[in-house]
């Protein structure tokens, strides 16, 4: 899922980029380029497909602010918009009635397929229109070349993205998760910084601008719509690999994303990487010994002497203090460039001092701890390993078809939503699996121990 | 007699002989076709449909013989293996016997495992009807063998204990177009493996979810089945009131429901259950609730069409009959077994409008005396089935009042009705058609009153004497003179009965189950006498029969080859005639051997030794 994401990512960084940069100075410096470059998008529209109009959009949109200042802009520009928007918002219907039959179609993965093909014959023909140019281009034109060959990445992009998602459609938990509703995990985020932007579309200034923004909005929403399907592809894959990859999303969950304290309204404080790495955190101050916890340590103390045997040294610290008003403390990475990181553009605090101590060892240390069993995962937190080690082993639930899961009932699902597809049995076993996976989670080193110890018993016997 | 015959016989064409064959319904007719000549031989093979196979030895040469199989019943043969199957397949060949089968009965071929069944499977390819109950050692593996008949229409796995959900799977998605099934007692299948099923096999009309961990999840799923018409449920303890509320609202075709032994189910769930379909035919509710409630009987009202109510064990009270014969007047069978409360004012109210009652079960009702089972007879002219077990007060009045009404009378069990004598036993001689009679531990019977079941019972196949200690010698041949076909008897602790009693039995040739326990004075004369007729001996109980000795069971070893269940308990068989006795009955499945005070523990070793590929089971406890 990660390479996967950030391929992703970093894609859709680009079209962004160029959307602010690109149409801005395309209408004032080149209008003629704008010419062009609209049609090569009325042509576009044609076939675009579900997810490039979300950087599609973006171009004639920013014509449009433009347009505002500009009053011969927005003629050019308002002719041609609102037909294209019409074309855009009959496209969007089909492609919300293509995600929105759930189980997989052959025809519209046909549909997809050839929308495909045609997207990559247009892009070609781009490229070749380019080429040409290139020919005819007089030298100085560095910042025409290289808006072109962001237009391609984008164009690029959006077809790799199309060709996830149609594959998307075939995997198993699409419905599922279709169904719970926009999943507010911070991917769509990731995959889609320019569309937050798009949501809060600002109004309009001229009567004759609102035509044109009235189908802008509804496409902005649409689009967020897209890009939930978009993170459902992602997860899809997640879901696959949840019984191995399962730290990670822990990694997100420690995450503290519907908080959005407004910054200022909380302190922050920055431990050091020693400090963070320290088995103990709490030490004496008479010998010196470390602790884990500070109730530990004020036991410690008690051997130090009468003084610390009262209850008010024993009593939990900070008692009376909380009729005060208490300032929220939040924490901060101290990875440079991380995006825990308080000096990071979009920082995002950790909550508390486990959050760093968790987050610091899984994202900026090796991880040291191997799985005994499997001997390929391997972990930073030891939590983490104990996690994996409850799922890792034979007793994952195998279909037909190669799914692995880690819960029966997820299995069950499965082939209940698909024909032809069964249960695996394995074929060391003879009587299957008959103990179930939940049963063993709890007491499987003790049942491993106790078979050793009868094994024994026998030898003995 | 050959010579005479061949002429007419040769101008019978085959058709016709076949169209006569046809004709032919009895075991023991199609025997003897069989054996007239070369020519009928040949036509029984052609048409015969059904085989039940005896003995595994002969089951090659059989499915030689007959190519048109419909039907094929293992479920007696003792040992069933992988390598059996195999053989089967690779030395017959295997598209001729195998291509028309539609039924297969596997019941208890616990040697049987996933690979012999896969084989037989994909050589039967037209397999609608499997019965795998009993196979006690069968897993999810063997399910997933089965599976692979993608036709299959009903399916028995009763008491199959180690298939699992995964193995129900297995089927379901293979077997897509199950019309029945039947779980009972695969302890390992849970709510999961019932949703998956009802998810799947819609067609379904038959399901049996008896002693299953399920919870009414599973009747969530269950009720979502369009076709259902038969579900059994008997002793699933985790369902309750919640479950049967959603059948009230799922299965539109619905026509029978067993709910017995639900602990979790009260009369309110049930009402609920049958305010929803109100076209019901059965109702089993036996031990489900302590006490009839009015609500219930507010329901049963709209039952127009209910033919069977089974209520056993439930407190009820002459409401209720009252409700039930103004209501349900095409009522056939009534269930009220160890229920209190029934009294004989409720049961002439029920008999007043109930008259078309076939089965009435009274077991264990106490308060039941001769005015109702007077009515029973007035009223129910085609009564078939009446069971009195236990019903003190009955005399020979009510058999009076039968044996002048219910002439249609089949069985009848007067079981520990003490009150029952020679006299009452005489009134039943217009009840021709009786087929099964119990009267055990009615200790006031004498052989006077078997020269009367002789003389009134011709059609009797079952006859309970347990007990019956003034039954003697004279009775019995008097009975083995004209019952001739009894199949079952038993003469438990007739203490009276002596060698020639045991000689005279040996004249009912379809004797098939005799249990002779504490007959102190059979030796082995009469032992002997019997094995060498009753040739059809399946089950043979001999416990406590210390007279006899090494000649009479060598006897048994010689002749009763057909044996399947055989108890010796307490006798005083030695080392070597044991040995010789189970090496030689290669049908014997099933041995009692306990407190064998002459045998050694290094005979027992010879016994296991030579026995052990065929027995299932064996109880050799000793002290």
């Amino acid at each position: 899922m990660e390479p996967n994401d950030r391929l992703s990512l970093h894609a859709w960084a680009n079209p962004s980029s160029s959307c602010n940069g690109l149409p801005r100075k395309m209408s004032l410096e080149n209008p003629s380029f704008t010419n062009f470059n609209l049609q090569q998008q009325e042509q576009k529209w044609d076939d675009t497909s579900i997810l490039n109009y979300g950087i599609r959009i973006e171009p004639p949109f920013h014509e449009f602010n433009q347009a505002s200042e500009s009053e011969y802009l927005l003629s050019s520009t308002c002719n041609n918009q609102p037909k294209v928007l019409d074309q855009e918002d009959g496209l969007n219907n089909e492609a919300l009635q293509t995600s929105k039959s759930l189980d997989w179609d052959p025809r519209t993965m046909l549909n997809n397929l050839s929308f495909l093909e045609q997207k990559i014959h247009h892009l070609q023909d781009l490229v070749h229109l380019i080429v040409g140019r290139k020919g005819q281009a007089l030298g100085g034109h560095d910042q025409l070349v290289t808006q072109q060959q962001q237009l391609i990445t984008a164009d690029l992009t959006s077809i790799i993205v199309q060709l996830i998602s149609t594959a998307g459609s075939l995997l198993p938990s699409v419905k599922h998760k279709l169904s719970t509703g926009p999943p507010n995990g911070q991917l769509g985020e990731l995959l889609f910084p320019p569309l937050a932007g798009m949501n809060c579309v600002p109004q309009p200034q001229h009567g004759s601008g609102s035509i044109a923004v009235q189908p802008q909005c509804v496409t902005g929403s649409k689009v967020s719509d897209q890009c939930n399907q978009m993170d459902v592809t992602g997860n899809c894959g997640t879901e696959q690999n949840l019984s191995i990859e399962e730290h990670e999303m822990k990694e997100e969950e420690d995450a503290d994303e519907g908080e959005n304290l407004p910054p200022g309204s909380y302190d922050i404080l920055q431990l050091e990487k020693e400090e963070i790495l320290a088995p103990h955190t709490h030490f004496c101050t008479i010998c010196g010994k470390g602790f884990k916890r500070d109730a530990n340590l004020r036991m410690h103390m008690r051997g130090h002497g009468d003084e610390y045997k009262t209850p008010a040294a024993l009593a939990k610290p900070n008692k009376e203090s909380s009729s005060e008003p208490v300032i929220i403390k939040r924490y901060s990475c101290p990875f440079a460039g991380c995006k825990r990181n308080k000096d990071h553009k979009k920082f995002q605090p950790l909550k508390t001092i486990l959050c760093v101590k968790n987050h610091y060892k899984r994202t900026h240390c090796d991880k040291s701890y191997i799985c005994s069993r499997c001997n390929t995962k391997k972990f930073s937190v030891m939590a983490d390993l104990k996690t994996h080690e409850k799922h890792c082993g034979k007793d994952k639930w195998l279909c037909s078809c190669g799914t692995t899961f880690s819960r029966k009932d997820k299995l069950f699902g499965h082939i209940a939503l698909f024909q032809g597809h069964t249960p695996a049995i394995p074929l060391e076993e003879t009587k299957g699996p008959s103990v179930s996976c939940d049963k063993m989670d709890g007491n499987e080193a003790s049942n491993k121990s106790g078979k050793h110890k009868f094994q024994l018993w026998l030898q003995c016997w | 007699m050959s010579t005479r015959s061949t002429p007419i016989l040769s101008l019978l064409t085959e058709d016709l002989l076949i169209q006569v064959n046809e004709k032919l319904v009895q075991d023991s007719d199609r025997k003897k076709w069989r054996l007239i000549c070369k020519e009928f031989h040949r036509v029984d093979s052609l048409t015969r449909k059904t085989l039940r196979v005896l003995h595994v030895e002969f089951l090659l040469t059989l499915l030689k013989n007959y190519t048109n199989l419909h039907t094929l019943d293992l479920s007696v043969c003792p040992r069933i293996e992988d390598g059996t199957i195999s053989l089967l397949l690779h030395h017959v060949d295997h598209s001729i016997w195998a291509r028309n089968l539609k039924c297969l009965n596997l019941s208890r071929a616990n040697g049987l495992k996933f690979a012999g069944l896969e084989m037989l499977v994909g050589a039967c390819k037209g397999l609608e009807s499997v019965d795998v109950s009993y196979c006690c050692g069968f897993g999810d593996r063997e399910a997933a063998a089965i599976s692979g008949c993608e036709g299959l229409r009903e399916l028995r796995m009763d008491k199959c204990l180690g298939v699992g959900d995964v193995g129900l799977a297995k089927i379901v998605v293979g077997c897509g177009r199950l019309e029945r099934l039947s779980l009972k007692w695969c302890m390992e299948i849970s709510d999961l493996g019932v949703e998956l099923l009802c998810k799947k096999c819609l067609e379904l009309k038959f399901l049996d979810v008896s002693y299953l961990k399920v919870t009414s999840e599973s009747l969530r799923s269950i009720a979502s089945l369009p076709k259902l018409e038969d579900l059994a449920m008997v002793g699933c303890p985790y369902v309750n009131d919640v479950g049967l509320q959603f059948l009230e609202i799922g299965c539109p075709s619905l026509q029978k429901i067993d709910v017995a032994r639900c602990d979790c189910v009260s009369s309110s769930g049930l009402s609920s259950l049958i305010g929803g379909h109100s076209g019901l035919l059965h109702i089993d509710a036996g031990h489900c609730f302590s006490e009839v409630s009015p609500t219930i009987v507010k329901c049963i009202q709209k039952l127009k069409n209910l033919n069977t109510i089974i209520i056993d064990g439930i407190r009820v009270s002459d409401t209720i009959f009252q409700t039930i014969s103004s209501n349900c007047n095409s009522l056939i069978e009534i269930g009220l077994s160890k229920c209190e409360g029934v009294t004989n004012m409720g049961i002439i109210k029920l008999v007043s409008g109930c008259v078309n009652l076939k089965i009435i079960n009274l077991t264990c009702c106490r308060s039941i005396a001769n005015a109702a089972i007077s009515a029973i007879a007035y009223s129910c002219r085609n009564l078939l089935c009446l069971k009195l077990e236990s019903c003190n007060m009955i005399t020979g009045k009510s058999l009076e009042q039968l044996g002048l009404h219910c002439l249609l009378l089949e069985v009848l069990d007067l079981t520990d009705c003490c009150g029952i004598n020679d006299r009452g036993l005489e009134c039943l001689y217009r009840c021709s058609r009786i087929l099964c009679l119990k009267l055990g531990l009615c200790t006031n019977i004498s052989d006077k009153g078997l020269f009367y079941i002789a003389s009134s019972c011709p059609e009797l196949q079952e006859l309970d004497l347990y007990r019956c200690q003034n039954i003697g010698d004279d009775g019995l041949a008097a009975l083995s003179s004209a019952c001739k076909k009894l199949r079952k008897l038993n003469l438990s602790y007739c203490v009276e009965v002596t060698d020639k009693g045991t000689k005279s039995l040996g004249y009912l040739e379809e004797l098939s189950d005799l249990e002779l326990r504490g007959l102190d004075k059979i030796t082995s004369v009469g032992l002997t006498a019997l094995a060498t007729r009753c040739k059809r001996l399946i089950y043979l109980d001999l416990k406590h029969c210390e007279k006899i000795d090494d000649s009479g069971f060598q006897a048994l070893a010689y002749y009763s080859r057909n044996l399947r269940q055989l108890n010796l308990s307490y006798c005083a068989i030695t080392d070597m005639t044991l040995c010789m006795l189970m090496g030689n009955m290669t049908r014997l499945q099933d041995v009692d051997l306990v407190h064998l005070t002459n045998v050694t523990v290094e005979g027992f070793e010879l016994v296991l030794r030579a026995c052990c590929v065929r027995i299932k089971k064996i109880n050799i406890h000793t002290v």
